[in-house]
């Protein structure tokens, strides 16, 4: 019981006790060992059924000491002020709010974690690492990399951090488009990791949560910036239709199709006012124009309602002058089918650089269901095939061969 | 900390006719070096003459090696670095970002090894 007290306590406070701990030693390692040592401690010490009444609070303290200690063994000197020798505290000793005791800088720690001296593929990961407290094995799995792989980006990354003396700031606000971009482009990547899993249990089920206590965290920190509200949104508005990916058999279902009664009602709520928040500064963006695409989805009450496809298709144009990439212009398509046909559709899409999307297979997915419409039935088998090769995820795999079955029906 | 800002240019923005542009990108140069000496953070530099004034001694497997040019060829070479004192990376990038170059160009920043640790 202790010991998943612990698991608890490390998981739900493990980010704000490292961060803080990062913050005060300028060390990510050194902060990431003392808690380990801590939660060591704690593994032990917890054991007696008198678990503390502020476990975090428990562990940031001791992680504080166990931290000094490994800097004295080092024989580093330091300017910090030790704190003088004490006992470990008690379970009886009442803690004072842990709100207050440990400083919040998981900020801080995010913008180190997102700098751009940082390699871009080590970002996302380190992120979810020191932040969201996500072991090496859980990271490793969702970006699809070997777990040595992943750990030697780590320690890439940690070591450049350290030897290049990246500052442990938030940057001035003469910084920030720069590297507020930074940081929403490395979560971008994070969430999409989490969100290609349709079916979203295991692992993915955590690390979503973990995005959205992220980007709340955000949010909340830089309550001025449009775009880091409007990511939060975005996040909320996609986690909230989660329950409605899939149908009984665990086949994906499209948006379009999706029941509005299963979306998560409260989490639609939240990013309704996250993007207002955003909408009411005043500085359009393209994270802002992509919340709104799932607002306008999020909007709809029941499947008798139309889809809302104009304004989608509207929102889309606006996107494409601030983001005019291949995968705007492929979700755009979508939109064009069901406004303008799939004949239009079809030739915008033909259009892209096939060569660049010769492995990516939402392209030939969206091709093989426009050549469908358009009665080119062995054009689009031959498309589903080619994304059925490109290993999709089980449940868009069901989705596209029950897609393939009914264009092989009626060629 | 110490930080190294080692120049990258193309030389060719330096050759027109009249040595103009090599004329006023030594002036910035002197007001930049002038602004990190008031700030008390100048620790060294120099500026490099072209390459074609380079000869390089290559050493490989024992043996040592003369040839004319730079180390390696390429558009950008090094022209010239400051060492200068920064509290830490970001900083020493504003710097780095403020650094004139005649034209275009990279500053590559690599902090220096510590003698104290």
């Amino acid at each position: 019981m202790a010991r998943s007290l612990l698991d608890q306590a490390a998981r739900a406070h493990g980010g704000r006790v490292i961060a803080a701990l990062a913050a005060k030693f300028r060390d990510l390692d050194l902060a990431e060992e003392a808690f380990a040592e801590a939660c060591l401690a704690a593994a032990q010490a917890w054991g007696q059924n008198d678990a503390p009444r502020d476990p975090a609070a428990w562990l940031y303290s001791v992680a504080q000491r166990r931290a000094l200690d490994m800097l004295r063994r080092r024989g580093v000197r330091t300017r910090l002020v030790p704190d003088p020798p004490q006992p470990p505290p008690s379970a009886e000793e009442a803690m004072v709010d842990d709100a207050r005791l440990i400083p919040d800088e998981r900020l801080r720690l995010i913008f180190v974690c997102c700098h751009p001296a940082v390699a871009p593929d080590a970002r996302a990961a380190l992120t979810l690492r020191l932040v969201c407290g996500l072991t090496t094995q859980e990271i490793a799995r969702a970006f699809l990399v070997a777990e040595p792989t992943l750990a030697q980006r780590l320690v890439r990354a940690k070591r450049k951090i350290a030897e290049a003396g990246v500052a442990f700031e938030v940057p001035g606000p003469e910084a920030w488009p720069e590297r507020i971009g930074a940081v929403l482009s490395t979560l971008e990547i994070a969430y999409a990791k989490a969100h290609e899993d349709a079916a979203g249990a295991g692992q993915h089920a955590d690390y979503a949560k973990e995005m959205l206590d992220l980007t709340a965290v955000l949010a909340e920190l830089l309550p001025d910036e449009p775009e880091c509200l409007a990511f939060a949104a975005l996040v909320r508005y996609a986690e909230a239709r989660r329950p409605a990916r899939l149908d009984d058999d665990g086949t994906m279902t499209p948006l379009s199709e999706q029941d509005p009664a299963l979306w998560r009602r409260p989490l639609i709520l939240e990013a309704e006012r996250l993007l207002r928040a955003a909408a009411g500064r005043r500085r359009p963006g393209p994270r802002q124009l992509q919340a709104a695409i799932h607002a306008a989805w999020c909007a709809r009450a029941s499947l008798d309602e139309p889809a809302p496809w104009p304004t989608v298709l509207a929102l889309y144009d606006a996107l494409l002058t601030w983001r005019d990439d291949a995968v705007v212009r492929l979700n755009r398509a979508v939109a064009v089918a069901e406004v303008a046909g799939p004949a239009q559709a079809l030739a915008e899409v033909d259009w892209l650089d096939s060569v660049a999307f010769r492995d990516f297979g939402p392209f030939h997915a969206v091709r093989a269901d426009l050549l469908a419409r358009l009665g080119r039935g062995v054009e689009a088998l031959a498309a589903y095939d080619r994304a059925l090769a490109l290993d999709p995820a089980p449940a868009e795999r069901l989705w596209l061969e029950r897609r393939r079955g009914q264009a092989a029906a009626f060629p | 900390m110490q930080y190294a800002l080692l120049i990258y240019e193309d030389e060719a923005a330096y050759r027109d006719e009249n040595g103009r542009a090599w004329q006023e990108v030594i002036a910035q140069h002197q007001a930049f070096a002038a602004e990190l000496v008031e700030k008390g953070l100048l620790r060294g530099g120099a500026g490099l003459k072209t390459t074609n004034t380079a000869t390089t001694v290559r050493r490989a497997g024992g043996q040592c090696g003369l040839h004319d040019g730079p180390f390696a060829e390429s558009k950008e070479q090094l022209g010239g670095f400051y060492l200068i004192e920064a509290a830490d990376l970001d900083e020493a990038l504003a710097w780095a970002r403020k650094l004139p170059l005649a034209g275009d160009g990279s500053v590559e920043v690599r902090p220096v090894i510590d003698g104290t640790t």
